[in-house]
């Protein structure tokens, strides 16, 4: 900011606003060189802004940009970075209110799987940043006593993230980063997304029936008796087996302890 | 207690035996999982972007106002499929 500018919260304000509309003059007090156009260089340093902030969410949302092509995203993003630019300077946060404004946005209602996606890529970029912890592998778990499965403890890893959706949304992820082409997805298939960067990597994939209530559960701290029981009164499909193979395997579990007894 | 009001829909042995499978199915697929599990190492998103896709063109009223009210999505989203069919962009195409 140049040193004439309006000093203190007013003009930072007067600043800001002034960034992020495009039918306002240039800020007062800026210095430009003989000949040069206040209104045109701080239109430069606008459109770089807006430029800016378009990529930070191209590089978010890679595969909603490749599901509704380049141009439409761009224009959503921008419109999107106007309405909420960034309150971090930490650019790997930015985007997090992205899949409610794509939710409401008029031009994508024909894409309801869209603001899931979206939300799939906040997961993501979140699990990506998130702590690190070594994960439980079966053969701790193995290690309980018979007696006590029902009433272990589980931590969650700080990376799991969740996503619930009546889209396909894993399957829409996948062939857009993976495939070349992408192959046909039928999106009315519901697909509850685990999101877990278990080590150096993210990965993610589609929960057995009942997945999402179940690791939901845990995460309250509930015992695993309970944890299964209420994964099955609201998901009557719940599957205990295939849940707790995901959650022996996939990195999902970063502690585990025997509680109180459930009764 | 709301431990009262959830029925009792799993047994003490029903668990025990999914316990049971489900650490042998780990174990055992400890090195070679099955499920579809997609890895993925984002790239560095914290370059300094000052390069390609800076303009200094100085008409920002074009990146600004690109009018997306009448934009239609081109990318992939053609290749889904709707319960009504293919092609999820008739809605919008019929703007």
């Amino acid at each position: 900011m140049p040193a004439s500018l309006e000093r203190g919260a007013g003009g930072e304000r007067a600043f800001a606003a002034r960034l992020l509309d495009p039918d306002c003059a240039a800020p007062r007090g800026l210095r430009v060189p003989a000949g040069g156009s206040a209104d045109r260089r701080f239109s430069v340093y606008r459109n770089n802004v807006a430029v800016g902030l378009v990529a930070t969410l191209a590089a978010r949302f890679p595969v909603c940009r490749r599901l509704v092509g380049d141009a439409f995203f761009d224009a959503m993003a921008s419109l999107f970075a106007l309405q909420s630019p960034p309150r971090s300077a930490v650019m790997s946060a930015y985007g997090e209110g992205f899949p409610a404004f794509v939710a409401e946005f008029p031009p994508a209602c024909g894409l309801p799987y869209l603001a899931d996606v979206a939300r799939l890529e906040v997961a993501l970029g979140r699990a990506y940043h998130a702590a690190d912890a070594e994960p439980l592998g079966p053969a701790a778990f193995g290690r309980f006593p018979q007696g006590a499965w029902g009433e272990l403890v589980v931590g969650l890893h700080p990376s799991v993230n969740l996503v619930a959706s009546p889209h396909a949304i894993v399957s829409l992820w996948e062939t857009n980063t993976r495939d070349a082409t992408v192959r046909p997805v039928a999106v009315a298939q519901a697909e509850d997304a685990l999101v877990v960067r278990p080590h150096l990597a993210a990965a993610v994939s589609v929960l057995p029936p009942g997945g999402h209530a179940f690791l939901s559960a845990l995460a309250t701290g509930v015992p695993l008796a309970r944890a299964a029981e209420e994964a099955a009164a609201r998901v009557p499909a719940f599957d205990l087996a295939a849940n707790l193979v995901i959650l022996f395997r996939s990195g999902v579990a970063a502690t585990a302890r025997i509680g109180a007894a459930p009764l | 207690m709301r431990n009262n009001l959830t029925p009792h829909l799993i047994a003490a042995t029903a668990l025990a035996t999914a316990f049971s499978a489900a650490l042998t199915v780990a174990a055992s697929a400890d090195d070679k999982p099955t499920e579809k599990c997609y890895g993925v190492a984002l790239k560095g998103q914290n370059d300094c972007a000052a390069g390609a896709g800076t303009s200094c063109a100085g008409t920002s009223k074009k990146n600004y106002q690109g009018n997306a009210w009448k934009l239609v999505p081109k990318g992939t989203c053609e290749a889904t499929v709707t319960p009504t069919g293919k092609g999820s962009l008739s809605p919008v195409a019929s703007r």
